[in-house]
């Protein structure tokens, strides 16, 4: 490898190196404080270097598993950030919940750099290998024995699905592989065009979108997804609903654009209906929870929805720059909301021998008990429900916009519906925290995740009231992209 | 079409006895259908030209579930009602399709190897062009592959480690 892709790999190299570092550090000496404060420090390291690169050497592909490009870096830089949110809310979380929870750390920066991989792979190598990276160390996430039997119980759900998701992506690699006779993105669209055996094509698309649905929690793929959501321990659903999510969605938006894949009339069919159902199902079963975790489990699944349309509408012809800009804006939105709701859920949850405080009544007179936190939780939860000021309102409108310009009129439709929906059992968690408090339990808030959901709070309004630097970066990705 | 009857003898095999590994209510028994499927696949690794991947095949993962078997064994084997265990899977119902579906396996690789080198199927990749191309432009794929692993090794200890502890405070 040349000098400039070894520059070029740099975050790579970082976060690797941070991980190393940290095993080591954990097998000399155990300290939560140090551990994760090694942990933040390498993210926010990885972060300068992914900067770096940016203003500098891209795009460059590196090797034919990777390539670095402007795509690659937001993508990369967004998971970085959710990692380090997460190491920061996760501290107070687990230092009451006695010794030895070190590995959390390691697990979650070795999960991460399995997302930034797949935010940069341009090869079925290094897609397979950054989804397992990113599954496996979800696993132990997942189950992270610090909760008794229930995370135990997730865990096991989860490695299941998705060891059989890999399995119906591995089978469609190897159709696709079949019929174009490479591994690599690129040889796809070259060959795309020459007389290649469009059924083998389309099984092999329709399995791997089979397979990435399981991951990305799409209706009808998507019965796992609340028991995980409720039997993870609150960072890691934090971690599974944004960055494992969101590197899925960027790996599979490449691989589609590589492909060409909008010329297949019935993957997009099929897409269509994926879509519909997931907004229209996903919202309805949030409707009637009362358990947190539960509720935005599925309004994660109709978020994911709603993403499917803007990946949906770059199938008009001059449309795939807005559709980009539209998935990557939406995701960043979604990314920040997301967290702050978990994070809210974390910090909530210091209570070493109960479960995560998931339940709605819990919350009941939150604005009495704890007005900031209730302020920064409604905040998310508007801005999750797509209200103007917030970031949500701008990743929404992106979406619609790129449904309007493709003409997706039903979709469209579903997702003014769904948002509809969404507002109701969005308001109600809002409006069960403004009653008055029934017990008058005292919870301690901690100052650290305090201080990093005040710094999220303010990302967040601030891209919902001056998106256009974020808009105007995330354009010229998208403008080069496709 | 002598080519295809060897894989489909291989590939049948192979399936039938992932089947049965899976119904299997012992598992030991299913572990025994479990290796005779990894050799299955590894004689159709070699059919189409892949010996090293077929070698891999072989010792890395037949071997790996050899080792598991070996510490059921151990676990049960402890007392006399174990011994009496062992006597009962030792009926002939128990060793018999494993022992024929082996037996099969074994003529199909003697018949290859005795035909000398020329290749049946497929084109041959031997272990060093595998080995170029992994530490060339597939280095990339290796390092990931090894943080993989460090993923699985340290969630597979720290998990463990956990419900071993909690399982003693419970029986002490």
């Amino acid at each position: 490898m040349s000098n400039d892709a070894i520059f070029a790999l740099l975050p790579l190299i970082t976060l690797s190196t941070v991980i190393l570092a940290l095993m080591l550090l954990i097998a000399f000496r155990r300290n939560l404080a140090l551990t994760c404060g090694a942990a933040v420090s390498g993210c926010i390291l990885t972060l300068c270097s992914i900067f770096l690169v940016n203003n500098t050497g891209v795009p460059q592909q590196v090797t034919p598993l990777l390539v670095v490009d402007g795509y690659a870096l937001i993508f990369s830089a967004m998971i970085v950030m959710v990692t380090g949110f997460i190491c920061v809310l996760a501290y107070e979380y687990y230092k009451c919940r006695g010794e030895q929870q070190d590995e959390f750390y390691l697990l979650l920066l070795l999960s991460c750099l399995g997302g930034m991989t797949l935010a940069h792979s341009t090869h079925f190598a290094s897609l397979i290998l950054g989804l397992e990276l990113l599954g496996v160390a979800l696993y132990g996430l997942i189950a992270f024995p610090s909760r008794g039997r229930l995370s135990l119980e997730a865990g096991l759900k989860y490695l299941i699905l998705s060891g059989v998701s890999s399995a119906f992506i591995l089978f469609g690699v190897a159709l696709l592989y079949a019929s174009f006779g490479s591994l690599s993105f690129s040889a796809l669209s070259a060959a795309a065009s020459a007389g290649t055996n469009p059924l083998f094509v389309l099984v092999g698309t329709g399995l791997i979108f089979a397979g990435v649905s399981f991951k990305l929690s799409l209706v009808p793929f998507h019965m796992w997804t609340p028991d995980v959501y409720q039997g993870a321990p609150a960072p890691t659903t934090a971690f599974l609903t944004t960055a494992s999510k969101g590197s899925i969605f960027a790996v599979i938006l490449r691989f589609f654009i590589s492909l060409d894949g909008y010329q297949y009339t019935t993957i997009l069919e099929g897409l269509f209906w994926i879509a519909l159902a997931s907004i229209l199902f996903g919202n309805l079963l949030a409707l009637m929870q009362t358990n947190l975790k539960r509720l935005l489990a599925n309004s994660s699944i109709a978020h994911l929805g709603y993403l499917l349309v803007a990946f949906l509408a770059a199938s008009y012809v001059g449309g795939k720059a807005l559709a980009v800009e539209a998935v990557i804006f939406f995701l960043l939105a979604y990314f920040l909301t997301s967290l702050g709701v978990f994070g809210v859920i974390t910090l909530m949850s210091t209570d070493p021998d109960s479960p995560d405080n998931d339940e709605l009544p819990q919350y009941q007179g939150l604005f009495w008990r704890r007005p900031i936190m209730a302020m920064f939780f409604s905040a998310m939860l508007l801005s999750l429900a797509g209200i103007p000021l917030t970031a949500g309102f701008v990743g929404k409108f992106y979406i619609l916009t790129a449904a309007v310009q493709a003409e997706l009129w039903v979709l469209l439709g579903a997702v003014v519906i769904g948002s509809g929906i969404g507002l109701f059992y969005y308001l109600r968690i809002i409006f069960v925290m403004t009653e008055q408090p029934s017990a008058n339990d005292e919870i301690t808030m901690p100052v650290v995740g305090g201080w990093a959901m005040a710094t999220l709070t303010l990302i967040m309004l601030t891209l919902g009231i001056y998106p256009s630097p974020i808009i105007n970066w995330v354009s010229e990705i998208a403008r080069l992209m496709t | 079409m002598l080519e295809l009857a060897l894989f489909y003898l291989a590939a049948g095999i192979s399936l039938v006895s992932t089947i049965l590994a899976v119904t299997r209510v012992n598992a030991t028994h299913a572990l025994i259908y479990l290796i005779i499927s990894l050799l299955a696949s590894a004689i159709i690794f070699y059919l189409v030209g892949a010996p090293f991947a077929a070698v891999l095949e072989v010792v890395i993962y037949a071997g790996a579930i050899m080792v598991l078997f070996v510490f059921v064994i151990m676990m049960l084997n402890l007392s006399p009602a174990g011994e009496a265990i062992e006597h009962r899977w030792l009926q002939p119902r128990m060793w018999i399709i494993p022992a024929l579906f082996c037996t099969l396996l074994l003529a199909e690789i003697t018949y290859m190897l005795s035909r000398g080198d020329n290749l049946l199927m497929g084109h041959m990749v031997g272990p060093k062009a595998v080995g170029l191309e992994l530490f060339g432009p597939y280095v990339l794929a290796v390092e990931i592959a090894s943080m993989l692993l460090l993923a699985g090794l340290v969630g597979a200890f720290h998990l463990g480690r956990r419900y071993l502890t909690e399982l003693r405070e419970e029986t002490s």
